[in-house]
């Protein structure tokens, strides 16, 4: 940007338009995204660490994070394998109905979750259709298992569109060396095609996890929020903030800020590692 | 022309494959003897592909047989033909190094891995492969990859090694250097082996023998000196090697076009009246009267030179023939000849081959037997 | 990378093996006697599980030998009756209004001899006033000051909450109270009147009483009509709100009921007994020290001196009773009338 002109430093032309976009970028996020995360942090330290502290380790919210992060767990255990299927089985063979198949894993995302959990209760609760054949100690509504069949509804479509265009853009010749060389199906995607889909899985992984602690809308109708049994960290936010006990629900509600800030770093930090060969 | 040999490695027996009306491929017959390296060459669309997925076993034919040393495979999935493919784009599994990629066939099979390490150890070393044994395909150069595609399908020791274009992602430099090592190298193994192609001048550097390849049919299997000299068909002529063709068509053992006559000796083949073409390549055409020319020199007509241009080791000079409307001929001179007998534009000069060959022209009618005034 | 690998592996590993799925926290899984499950409306909770579960637990443990626990969901009041109808394993159910029983008996789950208990099935009463800021900057002092320009109210969702139907009652019915007073007749028109007024200066309506009262104190509006207990609560914890007692307001009645439906033979003695003692005397009292008035002994609530005193007391009695008053005056008066404009 500078030019020596006979001994003398000259500028030419500062570039205004770099620091304007940024700074113009920095400004809408400052009231919409980052002012807000702040707040959680600012008023959550506000009355001292130790009260925060105490907040923190109440038994109900350890149990409420203890509780949503199991209950994610397993619904991202389920959603990435069933993922991981789906997208083996639609990008390698074409049927009658494939498209119809594609569009109706991707539908949960387009659902109210509020819908997708009156609908969990039309269905399983004690009178529902088919809820209602089940025996009184097999209910699964208003039980962690709600929370957690709750969770594989709305994250269903996430790992799964993570590897789909990874496993469409595979060179099919890979798989066909494997298969010249001996390899039966499974043989073939074990060593050939899923080393290469290692960065997907643990790119979908992460997200339907992330996306599923931070789920209300259905959590809230098909847990019946009992404390200390059904009742996650969103839904512990919630009750607190309701009864006015705002501390309690900001020290987990920091926590969960945290634990976003973690799971998305990581999946930035790792894109290079998480994007496919 | 060929028969079922029952010593051949690898036997392609009437294979035919339909796509949606067109005949991709049409009653291929051909075979590869053990150690012998066979080019199929070819446009691409003239089903040279097909016919190597369908060894493979990565596609099925409509109709057909493979035999690989004698034993039937045309029903076996891919998996159980131990034939070893090369892909265009070499396939090495990305996420394994160089040493893995070759031991993986070993692996499948369930051998030992103190038997796997020792079969990776020679392959590295065959190949020269020996400081990059822990490396990752993305880290390798062209060149290097290429061997590890090799390396790991001779690693299950292959009935028949596959190569799909495998010099198409290759500078031209390194090509002609690769070409020769791939030879020597299958050669030394001595493990039979078909290339795909469409660079002609690949095919006959690589090839023991070629078959041509014209929409799904073969049209000539020989070797590369059998199918440069005596081309049985005037694709085959023009697809290796340049061709002059002048059509014209044969009278009583005698072809005829215009003011060209030339007796063909023993060549029973034609009938009275049928068309013909006569094929010349350049490097045969002579431009002078055949004074202290070794070969024996035909006469064809007279010409006037049109251009002429320095190609560096030759000159090209392109000849009006006078006789035939605008028929333009090429030619190539050496030097030899350029210095003896230089040439101008505009000049006058006779046209003569030392070397011809005449083939039968299907795609036209044959004449009445007529006295010189040709009639179309 | 591989170690990144691995260290995800193991954090998921370790997850997945500690916790299956985190037990139910208050330890009982049937192998330490018996669990109810409480289901109640917002303002429920301090009274319940501050002061009634550990006392009852405690007499049952004395009388019984056997351990009981209490496991509990609170919202609205409505929101918590349509949990129960949609199969929530709900014991017992605290609620606002009579009519959310009503509902639950149509649905089945509740018997409806639930009125044969003491006190007409009613476990504690409290009146409605007016919640302001200290001070008291916009000079609120009775109903007809919340229909002032300028003032900003906080009042619940009525399709929600119970306490949101209680306002609504204690502001209509206040003018009806006031004018039969004066001249023996009630005025219909001007109490309809005011419903409007009020109405139209309200800024925002949260799902329950409770959650309105968070919303009043984290800084929106100038005053809520809330339970008398809400407001004790937080003068008690000094908090910088005051007490505004209207001249005539409604006394708010609570249904307790047990969720027949779903009581196993094991359970029913505890969870009757349990009933039952939300009218004994220990109760009752409980509730007065958490700002309910008792409806057993009118005793009892002259230990609090915080309980406010009403000019012009009414009941649901004013209206003939809940089957008229949310016909006539939710709907009739309040849905039709006034929300839809």
């Amino acid at each position: 940007m500078s030019a020596n002109v006979s001994g003398v430093k000259h500028t030419r032309g500062f570039d205004v338009i770099k620091p304007l976009s940024v700074s113009v970028l920095i400004a809408i996020m400052l009231p919409l995204v980052l002012l807000p995360l702040a707040s959680i942090f600012v008023f959550g330290t506000s009355n001292g660490l130790t009260s925060f502290w105490n907040a923190l380790v109440a038994p109900e919210a350890i149990f409420a994070l203890k509780l949503s992060f199991a209950t994610s767990f397993w619904a991202m255990i389920f959603n990435v394998i069933f993922g991981l299927f789906a997208a083996y089985v639609l990008s390698r063979y074409a049927f009658w109905g494939r498209n119809a198949i594609i569009v109706m894993i991707s539908i949960p995302t387009a659902i109210p979750t509020a819908v997708a959990g009156f609908a969990l209760l039309l269905l399983w609760g004690p009178y529902g259709l088919l809820g209602r054949y089940l025996p009184p100690d097999m209910q699964i509504m208003f039980t962690p298992y709600a929370i957690i069949l709750a969770n594989i509804f709305v994250t269903f479509p996430l790992a799964f569109g993570v590897i789909m265009p990874v496993l469409e853009t595979m060179s099919r010749s890979l798989e066909e060396a494997s298969a010249t060389m001996g390899a039966s199906r499974w043989q073939t995607f074990w060593y050939v095609t899923l080393p290469s889909l290692r960065g997907a899985i643990v790119g979908g992984a992460l997200l339907t996890f992330a996306r599923a602690v931070g789920e209300f809308g259905s959590t809230i109708l098909v847990s019946g929020n009992l404390a200390g049994r059904t009742q996650t960290a969103p839904l512990y936010i919630f009750s607190k903030f309701n009864e006015g006990q705002v501390e309690a629900a900001n020290a987990v509600a920091v926590v969960l800020a945290l634990f976003s800030f973690v799971i998305f770093s990581v999946l930035f930090f790792a894109r290079d590692w998480l994007e496919a060969d | 022309m060929f028969e079922i040999n029952g010593g051949a490695a690898v036997h392609v027996i009437s294979l035919s494959k339909h796509f949606g009306g067109a005949a991709v491929l049409d009653n291929i017959n051909f075979e590869v003897a053990q150690g012998e390296i066979v080019v199929l060459l070819g446009a691409s669309g003239s089903g040279k592909t097909t016919i190597l997925r369908i060894i493979a076993g990565l596609e099925m034919p409509d109709t057909g047989r493979i035999l690989l040393h004698g034993k039937e495979v045309t029903e076996l999935p891919a998996r159980e033909r131990g034939t070893g493919v090369i892909f265009q784009s070499y396939a090495l599994f990305p996420k394994m190094t160089v040493a893995k990629n070759i031991g993986y066939g070993l692996r499948l099979r369930g051998r030992s891995r103190k038997d796997i390490r020792k079969k990776i150890d020679e392959l590295i070393e065959l190949v020269h492969l020996e400081e990059h044994r822990d490396k990752y395909p993305a880290q390798l150069s062209g060149g290097q990859q290429q061997r590890v595609a090799i390396a790991r399908a001779l690693a299950y020791e292959p009935e028949v090694l596959l190569f799909d274009e495998p010099f198409g992602a290759l500078d031209a430099q390194i090509r002609t250097r690769l070409r020769k090592e791939i030879r020597e190298l299958l050669k030394k193994i001595n493990v039979p082996s078909i290339f795909i192609t469409h660079d002609q001048e690949e095919a006959l550097e690589l090839a023991d023998r070629i078959a041509v390849l014209n929409k799904g049919m073969i049209e000539q299997i020989a070797t590369p000196f059998d199918v440069y000299m005596h081309p049985e068909t005037e694709y085959v002529a023009t697809f290796l090697g340049a061709a002059n063709i002048i059509p014209g068509y044969i009278d009583h053992r005698c072809f005829r076009c215009e003011d060209i006559s030339i007796d063909l000796d023993d060549e029973m083949r034609f009938s009275n009246g049928q068309a013909a073409s006569l094929v010349v390549r350049p490097e045969d055409v002579f431009l002078r009267k055949p004074e202290n020319l070794i070969q024996k020199y035909q006469p064809l007509t007279d010409g006037i030179v049109d251009e002429v241009s320095f190609v560096g080791a030759f000159e090209r000079v392109s000849v009006r023939l006078a006789f035939i409307h605008d028929k333009r001929m090429i030619v190539t001179r050496p030097k030899t000849e350029t210095a003896a007998f230089p040439l101008t534009i505009g000049q006058k000069v006779p046209v003569g081959v030392v070397r011809f060959r005449v083939l039968p022209d299907n795609n036209r009618e044959p004449v009445q037997r007529s006295s010189s005034a040709a009639k179309r | 990378m591989k170690r990144l690998c691995l260290s995800i592996t193991l954090i998921f590993a370790v997850l997945a093996t500690t916790d299956c799925l985190p037990g139910p926290m208050d330890g009982s899984d049937g192998s330490k006697g018996v669990v109810i499950t409480v289901y109640g409306f917002s303002i429920m909770k301090e009274p319940l599980e501050k002061s009634i579960f550990p006392a009852f637990a405690a007499k049952w443990k004395a009388e019984h030998g056997s351990n009981v626990s209490f496991i509990t969901s609170f919202a609205g009041s409505e929101t918590v009756t349509n949990q129960i109808l949609q199969g929530a394993p709900a014991d017992i159910a605290v609620l606002a209004i009579e009519r959310d029983v009503d509902r639950l008996v149509q649905g089945g789950a509740v018997k409806n001899d639930w009125r044969a208990r003491p006190g007409k099935g009613i476990v504690n009463t409290t009146p409605f006033i007016i919640l302001v800021r200290k001070g008291n900057p916009k000079q609120i002092n009775d109903f007809p000051d919340l229909a002032r320009e300028g003032v900003q109210l906080i009042h619940p969702d009525p399709t929600s909450s119970g306490g949101a139907q209680w306002s609504l009652l204690a502001i209509y019915g206040s003018e009806l109270k006031k004018s039969e007073a004066a001249s023996g007749g009630e005025d219909i028109p001007k109490a309809t009147q005011l419903l409007h007024e009020v109405w139209h200066n309200v800024i925002s309506t949260p799902g329950s009483a409770r959650e309105a009262r968070t919303s009043l104190e984290t800084g929106y509006g100038d005053a809520l009509v809330t339970y008398e207990l809400e407001g004790l609560m937080m003068t008690q914890a000094g908090e910088p709100f005051q007490v505004v007692v209207p001249k005539a307001t409604i006394f708010s009645e609570h249904p307790a009921v047990m969720i027949d439906r779903s009581l196993t033979p094991e359970k029913r003695p505890v969870v009757e007994a349990f009933m039952n003692y939300l009218w004994s005397d220990e109760a009752q009292q409980a509730f007065v020290k958490h700002h309910f008035r008792s409806v057993t002994n009118d005793l009892f609530n002259q230990a609090n001196p915080e309980f406010v005193k009403i000019e012009l007391p009414f009941t649901i009695e004013l209206f003939g009773g809940w089957d008229k008053a949310y016909p006539d005056v939710i709907q009739g008066v309040f849905i039709n009338q006034i929300k839809t404009r």
